[in-house]
């Protein structure tokens, strides 16, 4: 989500007016609401619990109880992390307070209370290092590609390590391959709508790269650019320079596995050498 | 029989001159040479004399320097000797005395301040982290003039990023160029360029390079933490028929392509 910039507002078609005087019925588009899309399309926040315990198990050889989540937009991440142990604490870090907002509304009320309280939000910029040290932080979704400098992402990362307990670890995500860097629109089925993930340009001198999220309806309505990011692209060894840069002690990389038929098996290993694919999306791992 | 033709094909490959071939498929040094004192002229009001070229080679672009204009002379750095004799055998005749050629390491042979520094054909991209390439950077800063600029050349697109086999024809022979690995994780690339010649005498691998694939962003940072004042990433323009016409300019936003190459430009 792009959570350190506001998302622009979703396009909606005016209503068209028929002759008669009956109101037209609101399109699915005009009904629907896009942080709901967004959780419904993009996120998994129980399979991304699962890779995080996974991780920090092997390299740490404990769960992990208290979880920063960095860029964390409607929070549905954390508030699943302290759902999931009544031992777990998190923290949601977002600039955009209407979407924090959207977030205690739709999934923070929705927790036990015990659980609600567990659960901290701040509408702050993740620069600035504000809360509790935590044993994981996590930066997903590739919100962290709004810093487009050296000095600016170093920072970030910084300010990341900055906020770790002594032994704690931070997770983040990359994507990238061939097709990565081509103009392209992917359509998705999701549960009563598509999603169009759209890579609208690539600049091969700065590595800025567009990219738009659309929703589509049965109904023949749309949400076109529901989010929009204007990101630079970064590569896996600049992640990696950058996080030792920034005083990490290790920055791995976890590649998924695959089967037989070429598939992911949602299975992530720790790497050194990878042959290039049309696409792939890794875990970089940095340990403090 | 299929054994003792090998063998024969074998031994006039050996005899083959890769230099020559190389010469003849990937170089165009008198192109080159006008587009190095384009680049200058571009920045500066004064044209040129002095070059220096580092990873030379055969030294074939210094050749070709010195003879386009009266008064220039060139430098060529290069770690192999062979090479350099090779060069000097076949294009240093009558200039020999305005080209110098030098065994040495980029990082650390010194030598008379130039106008013009280039590093070609992606050489540089040898020196795979950070820290080598940046020490790099500022021995070409070092040795230029006061308005010296240092010109270098970048590839890149997703068609550079994969295994890829590319063979074209060149007058009686052919020339293969081959990706024949990529890893995301360094962005480091394997290549070799292989020739075939009349008869289907092959001569493999003639030239192998393990590379690190610099992004034209990556280096402008590293120039810049190198010292130089300007960077400019340039990139060429292509007509209504998408080819290339030679002319570069300096885009504020450019379309990526399936594979690229292009110059970059540091003022000192």
């Amino acid at each position: 989500m792009a959570r350190s910039k506001s998302p622009k507002s979703p396009g909606k078609s005016p209503a068209k007016s028929k002759a008669s005087s009956k109101p037209a019925k609101p399109t699915l588009a005009e009904r629907a609401d896009r942080h709901a899309l967004y959780q419904g399309s993009v996120q998994v926040p129980e399979a991304d619990i699962a890779i995080f315990e996974d991780i920090f198990m092997k390299l740490r050889g404990r769960r992990p109880l208290t979880m920063r989540e960095d860029f964390c937009g409607t929070a549905y991440l954390s508030c699943t992390w302290v759902a999931s142990h009544p031992k777990r604490h998190a923290i949601g870090i977002d600039l955009d307070q209407p979407t924090l907002d959207w977030g205690e509304t739709h999934n923070a009320s929705t927790l036990r209370p015990a659980a609600r309280q567990r659960l901290q939000l701040l509408c702050g910029d993740v620069l600035d290092g504000v809360g509790d040290r935590a044993e994981l932080t996590c930066a997903l979704n590739f919100s962290y590609s709004v810093f487009k400098t050296r000095d600016l992402l170093r920072r970030y990362f910084e300010s990341v390590r900055e906020r770790l307990v002594d032994d704690g670890v931070f997770i983040t995500e990359l994507y990238g391959g061939t097709e990565a860097i081509v103009a392209l629109e992917e359509e998705r089925k999701c549960d009563g709508f598509v999603y169009v993930w759209e890579q609208a340009s690539y600049n091969p001198v700065t590595h800025d790269t567009s990219c738009h999220i659309h929703y589509r309806f049965k109904d023949g309505s749309r949400i076109d650019r529901a989010f929009t990011y204007d990101w630079r692209l970064w590569t896996i060894p600049e992640l990696r320079e950058l996080l030792l840069e920034a005083g990490f002690s290790s920055a791995d990389v976890w590649w998924e596995g695959v089967d037989d038929d070429g598939d992911g098996t949602g299975d992530y290993r720790p790497t050194e050498s990878e042959e290039n694919q049309e696409s792939w999306l890794v875990y970089i791992v940095a340990q403090r | 029989m299929a054994v003792a033709r090998r063998a024969r094909r074998e031994a006039a490959g050996a005899r083959f001159d890769r230099h020559a071939y190389y010469e003849r498929a990937v170089q165009d040094p008198e192109n080159d040479a006008a587009v190095l004192a384009k680049m200058f002229r571009r920045y500066r009001t004064r044209h040129p004399l002095k070059l220096r070229e580092d990873f030379c080679g055969t030294a074939t672009l210094s050749a070709h320097w010195v003879r386009g204009g009266a008064g220039r002379t060139a430098q060529g750095v290069d770690l192999d000797g062979a090479t350099l004799e090779w060069g000097r055998k076949h294009h240093l005749g009558g200039i020999e005395s305005r080209v110098s050629l030098v065994q040495g390491d980029v990082l650390t042979e010194g030598g008379p301040k130039v106008d013009v520094c280039c590093a070609m054909n992606f050489s540089y991209s040898v020196f795979k982290t950070r820290e080598l390439l940046r020490r790099y950077f500022e021995a070409a800063r070092s040795t230029l003039v006061k308005d010296g600029v240092f010109v270098l050349d970048a590839w890149g697109g997703w068609g550079s990023m994969r295994p890829e086999l590319e063979r074209k024809r060149v007058g009686n022979f052919f020339y293969e160029w081959e990706q024949a690995r990529f890893d995301p994780l360094t962005n480091e690339i394997l290549c070799h360029i292989h020739f075939e010649l009349p008869g289907g005498i092959r001569m493999d691998r003639a030239f192998s390079y393990d590379w690190r694939l610099w992004s034209v962003q990556e280096l402008r940072e590293l120039l810049i933490e190198a010292g130089f004042s300007k960077v400019h990433a340039l990139w060429e323009k292509i007509d209504d028929d998408g080819d290339e016409t030679g002319v570069f300019y300096e885009p504020r936003r450019c379309e990526t392509m399936e594979k690229w190459w292009t110059f970059v430009v540091a003022e000192r």
